[in-house]
């Protein structure tokens, strides 16, 4: 039986490990990581915080290239890595083995050099700004330095959003302590293992291991050393943060986020172009089986257009029917597949007492569409479960969002007429992303990451003054 | 045409004693039942054409349509016309809905009441009384007075104006008060007499109980031939204790052997109930309880499939998944029903339960959604 190693720790002796624990993926593979005490976890920050002082001297473009030949090897269908995270991430995310490779070329698209240096130019006019001070727009000279040690603390739901959080803190030559996710342990430990071969200096100055979240001294030790701390997750994960993280520290949220989409009136007069939104749209909600922050989990279709909410309906279960073939939904826990059932069975009786709504699923779960004209927004259980919903135009659709304004975040859009008016109204409501369905899930590596710059929020300006 | 009510001929099912009761007579009632509520339940008749089921179409108990237990919040479930010819005073049963606080509490309509005790009062005689005891009852659940919709507290008021004698009552008032005193002199009374007992009451009620004893040092040998029904009330609270703990309890508080303390199974949805068969063998066939968890058993009108949690197809026996009831004394709602119950049906007909269905927490920032809205609701 094969053992996965799900920690990459540098100076970590496994013979002097105490204490290990362990877990039995269903296809057999053991994960295996230790249990740190709150004494290994101190010596351990310091370590990786102290490795940081070797990048000190290494050039951003260096670091670049390293990144860019573990991303690489992840897109190479003949390199060991990548058969390696293959072949364990369906069984530990329980997606469908196509959709983990998806995700994997799709992520890994962004950890290639033309990306990171996209995203370099974007958040700080170019890597020049690390590597040394440099005329900023308006007069001022400065320079960039990350962080002494971020700790990240990861959350499950998308492959690669943690290998990405730990290449933007490495590119600003920060040192990270990940705490991967129960429901994903496995791919930022591969990454960080790859790097260390690639560039010993950058392995050194990542740790990367599971531990429950918000458990006991070794999280708070963690945090003790870190000055960001960086969390994704829910409203009570980042909550705990919040309390924990130590005074002075920044703390960069992603919490739980909400997105949909609107289909207005340009994309509901041809029939065949309809169509092809409705393939999208699907396609952005299937993706990480509507697990992303960035998945719609409503779609606001305008009614009264040549093609009607029901066509666009049919159109849209007609495509998931179609990804069950190409895309499968991965397989889901007893109480996952009771919550789709649930909202099914609302749904039924919400048709059976005369309400207007109408039904279409998959006989197991493997997707639901809803057409629900009762005027009142549904949430979604996630996993390919969206409730279409009449609305008399683009601007109703923005009124009706205005519950989800706290947590809006990407807004798929199609053919509405006046795109930046509809744009501006969202961003007034609260929505930091406005894009296309074909891009809703993807959001480009150089972006704004709910609505804030993903490097600039870690790290600080130093300024050179003139006549110093 | 219309068909007659089946009623009279289930009626005469359940008199029949609940051990000799032929098989195919299940089969042919609960077809004749399927159909007569797709004629008088027009909710469920709905439900039934949504799925393309109608009686012409179902030829097997298992393909009946079920009900999810949410359905009783949702929809009324009323067979028009009850059972044809309803007797006694209708009644209302609600769920407690604590699990979900802003869902609606589950309501059955019990139109026929005589149905319901004739299937209630020969089950609960079948496996708490399978030795044709007589005994003083004492109840820790509150009076049916006190909670009219509870069916619960219905069941056992029933239970004991049929089958107790005097020297019993009830301890627990209608706001869940212990009346600690006056139950532990009863108990007293007849610990000194040597007169068994039959106790009642939810699992969390009796463990509270007997906590307060043990604190306080005391205990009672009850006399031999005692007996306790325990039903699942702790489920969804804060105290989760195993049944093997609890019987552990019972044995060292109480005095109490295993095989005579016997857990029941049952539910709002359910006008009939399922049982720990371990008195019932014992009395009969006298075998021990199992080692490991216990089957239940029900009565022959009431049975039982797991059904897969993705597809809600029938599963064959020994397979794990979500328990499904066909119970026949519901012919005034409806007979089938599924739960979000996990278990497994035993070849011979009895259930394993192995708990409910985890409540399913998306990974990543999912719940969001449904938070917002129950905000902007107001709930």
């Amino acid at each position: 039986m094969s053992v996965f190693e799900a920690w990459h720790l540098p100076g970590l002796e496994p013979d002097h490990v105490e204490e290990w624990r362990e877990r039995v993926l269903p296809d057999g593979v053991r994960l295996r990581w230790p249990w740190l005490r709150a004494g290994a976890m101190r010596e351990l920050a310091g370590r990786v915080a102290a490795a940081r002082e070797a990048l000190d001297g290494v050039p951003v473009v260096e670091i670049i290239g390293a990144v860019n030949r573990v991303a690489a090897r992840l897109v190479d269908p003949a390199d060991p890595l990548r058969a390696e995270a293959a072949a364990l991430l369906p069984a530990v995310t329980g997606f469908h083995p196509a959709m983990v490779t998806l995700v994997l070329d799709r992520m890994a698209a962004e950890w290639r050099t033309p990306a990171l240096e996209r995203l370099l130019q974007a958040e700080l006019g170019g890597a020049a700004a690390l590597d040394g001070f440099v005329a900023l727009p308006g007069g001022r000279r400065a320079r960039a330095f990350g962080p002494r040690l971020a700790l990240h603390v990861f959350a499950g739901n998308v492959p690669g959003v943690a290998v990405t959080s730990l290449i933007r803190v490495l590119l600003v030559r920060g040192a990270s302590v990940g705490k991967t996710a129960a429901g994903e342990p496995v791919l930022p430990v591969l990454f960080a293992r790859a790097l260390a071969t690639e560039h010993a200096a950058l392995g050194d100055a990542l740790a990367v291991t599971y531990w429950p979240g918000g458990e006991g001294p070794a999280e708070q030790e963690a945090l003790a050393a870190a000055d960001v701390a960086v969390g994704y997750g829910n409203a009570a994960a980042m909550a705990a943060l919040r309390r924990a993280a130590p005074p002075g520290a920044r703390l960069v949220e992603h919490g739980p986020r909400v997105s949909v989409g609107i289909v207005g009136p340009g994309a509901l007069t041809d029939p065949a172009r309809a169509e092809t939104v409705a393939r999208e749209a699907a396609r952005a909600i299937a993706v990480v089986d509507q697990q992303g922050c960035v998945s719609p989990q409503a779609l606001l279709v305008v009614d009264g257009c040549p093609v009607t909410p029901l066509a666009f309906t049919r159109a849209l279960a007609a495509a998931f029917e179609q990804l069950e073939e190409t895309l499968p939904r991965g397989g889901l826990e007893p109480g996952e597949a009771a919550a789709v059932h649930r909202l099914r069975n609302e749904a039924e009786f919400r048709a059976i007492a005369g309400a207007p709504v109408e039904i279409f699923a998959a006989p197991g779960t493997a997707w639901t569409v809803v057409l629900d004209a009762t005027g009142e927004l549904r949430a979604s259980c996630l996993n390919r479960f969206v409730t279409v919903h009449p609305v008399a135009s683009v601007r109703a659709a923005v009124v009706r969002l205005t519950p989800l304004a706290a947590a809006l975040q990407t807004v798929a859009v199609a053919g509405a007429e006046e795109l930046e008016a509809a744009a501006a109204a969202l961003g007034r409501l609260g929505a930091t992303r406005v894009t296309s369905f074909r891009a809703a899930p993807w959001p480009p590596g150089h972006g704004l990451h709910d609505g804030r710059g993903p490097l600039r929020e870690l790290v600080r300006w130093t300024e050179l003054e003139d006549g110093s | 045409m219309a068909e007659a009510s089946p009623r009279q001929d289930l009626l005469a099912f359940m008199r029949s004693p609940v051990a000799e009761a032929a098989p195919d007579a299940f089969e042919a009632l609960a077809l004749r039942v399927f159909a007569w509520q797709y004629a008088h339940n027009e909710p469920y008749a709905a439900f039934c054409r949504r799925r393309g089921l109608t009686p012409d179409r179902v030829a097997h108990w298992t393909a009946i349509p079920a009900v999810p237990t949410q359905a009783f919040k949702a929809l009324p479930l009323i067979t028009a016309g009850g059972s044809g010819e309803a007797a006694g005073e209708a009644a209302l049963f609600r769920t407690s809905g604590t699990t979900q606080g802003r869902e609606r509490r589950g309501e059955h309509h019990v139109s026929d009441p005589a149905l319901y005790h004739a299937s209630l009062l020969p089950t609960f005689a079948a496996y708490l009384l399978p030795d044709g005891a007589r005994q003083p009852m004492c109840s820790l659940v509150p009076p049916a007075a006190d909670v009219p919709d509870s069916s619960l507290a219905h069941m056992v008021d029933r239970v004991m104006a049929a089958c107790g004698v005097p020297g019993g009552g009830v301890y627990v008032d209608g706001a869940g008060r212990l009346d600690r005193a006056g139950l532990e002199a009863r108990l007293a009374e007849h610990v000194a007499a040597g007169t068994p007992v039959c106790l009642l009451g939810t699992s969390l009620a009796l463990l509270r109980w007997l906590e307060e004893l043990d604190a306080a040092g005391r205990s009672f040998a009850l006399p031999a031939g005692s007996r306790l029904m325990d039903t699942g009330g702790y489920k969804g609270n804060e105290r989760e204790v195993s049944e093997a703990a609890l019987r552990r309890t019972y044995g060292r508080v109480l005095g109490l052997p295993a095989d005579h303390c016997v857990n029941e199974y049952g539910m709002t949805e359910l006008l009939s109930q399922y049982y720990d068969d371990v008195l019932r063998r014992r009395v009969l066939g006298g075998a021990g309880p199992p080692a490991g968890p216990r089957p239940k058993a029900g009565p022959p009108w009431l049975r039982a499939l797991a059904a897969d949690p993705d597809t809600l197809a029938p599963l064959p026996p020994g397979e794990e998944g979500i328990l499904r009831h066909v119970d026949l004394a519901n012919l005034g709602s409806v007979a089938a029903v599924q739960t979000e119950d996990v278990g497994v049906v035993l070849a011979d007909g009895r259930i394993l339960l192995k708990g409910r269905l985890a409540s399913a927490e998306p990974r990543g920032c999912s719940r969001a959604m449904d938070q917002l809205l129950d905000a902007a609701r107001g709930t």
